[in-house]
């Protein structure tokens, strides 16, 4: 069991060529038994082509994979029924209906819950009567939601869930994943609602061209990058943009706006005091900030860079 | 109808590969049966034998046309070849027509190009312009192949003429279908419905007073009776009933929203039943239609081919010259017949395997494998499924095609016993098929981009070699390579067991071969 590891999934230095094309380039990945872990990237970073390597079905060229205790290529069929999939783009079988859909899938992957199951179709306000045919993109996303929900897997792989549901729906999803989360599953939740991250995950993994640039809680990973203060001080402002770490000064006077390293922030604090302190607003990084801060173009790294 | 021009020429460069095969396939039609007729009959003794023995024969006029058209050459071609160019051209037009209208409206494609400077009405139009382009295309090249085998400039004229009309008329119709029916499968069945309707209403109004013909749109252009009559009068009915379908079709799209038809699809079951509930039963699921179709088919091609095995013997005697594209010569003329019909039935359920077999490989295409092989399914089972399902539903087609000829046949002489004996006979070319599903599945193991092009290459080399080896020179060595010409020609050779086993053999190395190449690629590319 996975337990005896203490991590559901385990990869390292993972890499994975198409052609010329480098789609992962030593991606690290460690998702914790039992929690839920963000996993964001711009497109193309190579999010599901980790999960693709994860479910056996593409093999990795180089790196360790290892999930639930097994190998994803060797143990796929035994690993898949310890887990349930969603797809990001969920395509479906035209003259099939919705319900039973979510039945055949259940079944072959042994077995479904099936109170949950028709719990859960009240809850996504899905009608299983209808052909996938006539399903909008939301409503086939959520047969595969259902299908994946009700089921008892251990881990549940998720590739964008709910880029096609509305807001109500995904409220719903949240507290699915609450009640997952509490029963003690795990759950790899690549996602680009940040809002829907910050709301559910213990950890966050952030990748860009198949390489994982940060990983930590979302505490550990404000620590990694700036806060905005905004002061106003009894004693004008002087010797600030000296300290290091403090970018994007507009000073005058007795206010003062910037954003500063959280790593330095205690240093300018402590600078700040003596100076009579009037008024002090901090505004912790939001996951946004951070996002875009590794999404940024390199334009837009170079412009920072040459900033501070 | 903004836009119709950019699509038009958006439509001609998404068909640059599939529209001039069609083409080809047409024209090679007229060209084969015009050179092997003047052949067959280059005396107005032997033609006059030709129409004295057709005469009295319903089951070939069921097959072709009316036998007025007997009276020359030129006539003798279209009498043989006209109702299989007008099936050619009408799917032809079908599936032009539906690509570009309900397919991709249900794929919604059609909703990107609609949200452009397009016109509702653009794409029917721009759709139904190509399809006359390419029924023009059709007729010039149809026109050529008869002139170029020194048929009568005038006649050649008219018969190409009646093939563009009864292209036309299919391109109106399938038009019409795609307003009315919401799924591309659905419309094309009803539009495959039709055509099978004019073949058959054709059949019986040659057979008895002629009436029933003029309701068909084959019968339309059959009654030209080009190179004999030269009447073009009868392409006014075609010409009036494409302007009908054509109004008719833009009227109902102008009375139904996008991606909606004029029948709303059935509400199905909230729950799968117990057989939905393994990647076999979802196979099943997958194919059953399609099985039942192609089952169906080949059971009325065997009782096509049966109900003119009697006859075949008087038929062959009055015209020596056909026994040479027998094997086995004129010795024992029904046990040949019976077995290239075999064989003929053998290759067309060959195409069936070929399309079950495929269905994995769009399955994996789709993206409808993922989700599936997620589960707790392997890629064996996965494979299998759809294997299995090709596998069955090949022997189901053979045995329901014997069946065909069996009772056909059976009836025609009072024997009930042809029907096992025919269905045996069918069943023999089993391993031959089973060899076109393990191509199938070795090229998805190993080379899963060209799977189905491979696949069909090797299907097309199988037919050449079985049907045509006799009258090309092809050497031996390339003739051995095809599985059915290692199946005995039963009822004429004894049905033996070594070369089926050795046959079987070499398709289930084949398919284990091709399950190593699955088993260590990628999945979904």
């Amino acid at each position: 069991m996975s337990a005896q590891s203490g991590a559901a999934i385990d990869i390292a230095g993972l890499t994975k060529a198409f052609g010329r094309a480098k789609a992962l380039d030593g991606l690290d990945l460690t998702v914790e038994s039992g929690q839920v872990h963000g996993f964001l990237g711009p497109n193309g970073s190579g999010k599901t082509t980790t999960i693709r390597i994860l479910l056996g079905l593409l093999r990795a060229d180089g790196g360790t994979v290892r999930m639930l205790g097994g190998d994803p290529w060797r143990d796929a069929v035994a690993l898949h029924r310890r887990l349930a999939y969603v797809p990001g783009d969920v395509n479906l079988w035209p003259n099939i209906t919705g319900g039973e859909v979510i039945d055949l899938l259940g079944r072959m992957r042994g077995g479904l819950d099936r109170a949950r199951r028709d719990e859960l179709l009240e809850r996504f306000d899905l009608d299983p009567r209808k052909k996938a045919r006539t399903y909008s993109k939301g409503n086939r996303q959520k047969v595969a939601l259902v299908a994946a929900l009700a089921s008892d897997a251990e881990l549940l792989l998720l590739d964008e869930p709910t880029s096609g549901l509305d807001p109500l729906m995904e409220a719903q999803f949240q507290q699915c994943i609450h009640k997952v989360k509490q029963e003690g599953r795990t759950v790899l939740l690549s996602s680009h609602i940040l809002a829907e991250v910050e709301a559910l995950c213990d950890r966050v993994s952030i990748i860009r061209l198949g390489r994982t640039v940060e990983s930590g809680t979302l505490g550990e990973l404000r620590h990694l990058t700036r806060t905005s203060i905004a002061v106003e001080t009894a004693q004008p402002l002087t010797g600030i943009d000296t300290l290091p770490g403090v970018h994007d000064l507009v000073l005058e006077d007795h206010h003062a706006r910037f954003d500063v390293d959280t790593a330095e922030l205690d240093e300018v604090v402590r600078r700040l005091a003596p100076l009579g302190v009037r008024s002090l607003i901090s505004t912790p990084p939001t996951l946004e900030e951070m996002f875009l801060r590794h999404y940024g173009d390199e334009e837009n790294a170079t412009a920072n860079a040459n900033a501070s | 109808m903004t836009g119709v021009g950019g699509l038009l020429r958006f439509m001609l460069r998404r068909e640059r590969f599939a529209l001039p095969w069609w083409l080809l396939g047409a024209c090679l039609l007229v060209l084969v049966q015009s050179t092997q007729s003047q052949n067959l009959y280059d005396t107005p003794e032997d033609l006059a034998k030709l129409r004295q023995s057709i005469g009295g024969n319903t089951a070939v006029i069921a097959m072709s046309g009316p036998p007025r058209l007997l009276e020359n050459i030129g006539g003798e071609v279209v009498f043989e070849i006209f109702a299989f160019v007008s099936i050619v051209v009408a799917l032809m037009n079908m599936f032009l027509i539906g690509r570009h209208t309900r397919a991709d409206e249900e794929s919604g494609r059609a909703e990107l190009v609609r949200s452009a400077r397009i016109g509702r009405r653009a794409t029917l139009a721009a759709a139904l312009t190509l399809a006359c382009l390419a029924n023009l295309a059709v007729g010039l090249l149809a026109f050529a192949a008869a002139t170029g085998t020194s048929l009568p400039v005038s006649g050649s004229a008219l018969f190409a003429a009646a093939i563009t009309a009864v292209g036309m008329v299919f391109a109106a119709l399938t038009a019409v279908a795609a307003q009315v029916f919401e799924n591309t499968r659905v419309a094309y069945g009803a539009v495959a419905l039709t055509l099978g309707g004019a073949y058959v209403l054709r059949a019986a109004g040659d057979v008895g007073n002629g009436a029933l013909s003029w309701v068909s749109p084959i019968g339309w252009g059959q009654r030209t009776f080009p190179y004999v009559e030269n009447r073009w009068w009868p392409l006014l009915i075609p010409v009036a009933v494409v302007t009908l379908l054509g109004t008719v079709a833009a009227a109902l799209l102008e009375r139904r929203d996008f991606a909606a038809g004029l029948v709303r699809p059935r509400p199905g079951p909230a729950a799968a039943s117990a057989a939905l509930g393994s990647p076999l039963g979802l196979a099943w699921r997958l194919q059953r239609a399609s099985l039942a179709g192609w089952a169906a088919g080949l059971f009325l091609l065997g009782a096509a081919y049966g109900s003119i095995g009697d006859s075949i013997e008087q038929y062959v005697a009055d015209n020596p010259e056909v026994a040479d594209f027998l094997p086995g010569g004129a010795a024992d003329i029904v046990n040949s017949y019976l077995a290239l019909t075999a064989m003929t039935l053998a290759l067309v359920t060959g195409a069936y395997v070929v399309v079950a077999a495929l269905r994995a490989r769009g399955e994996e295409t789709s993206g409808r494998a993922e989700p599936v092989l997620a589960t707790a399914t392997s890629r064996a089972a996965w494979l299998a499924s759809h294997l299995t399902v090709a596998v069955a539903g090949s022997a189901a087609v053979l045995a329901a095609a014997g069946l065909g000829e069996g009772l056909a046949y059976g009836l025609t002489v009072s024997d009930a016993g042809q029907v096992p004996r025919l269905i045996g006979v069918a069943l023999g070319y089993l391993p031959a098929v089973l060899v076109l599903a393990a191509v199938v599945i070795l090229s998805i193991g190993w080379l899963p981009r060209v799977a189905a092009a491979l696949a069909w290459v090797v299907f097309g080399y199988c037919a050449v070699i079985a049907l045509f080896a006799d009258s090309f020179d092809i050497p031996s060595w390339l003739q051995r390579a095809s599985p059915f010409a290692h199946t005995p020609q039963a009822p004429l050779d004894p049905l033996t067991a070594t070369p089926l086993l050795i046959v079987g053999a070499v398709a289930a190395a084949l398919a284990i071969s091709g399950y190593a190449g699955l088993r260590r690629r990628d999945l979904g590319y």
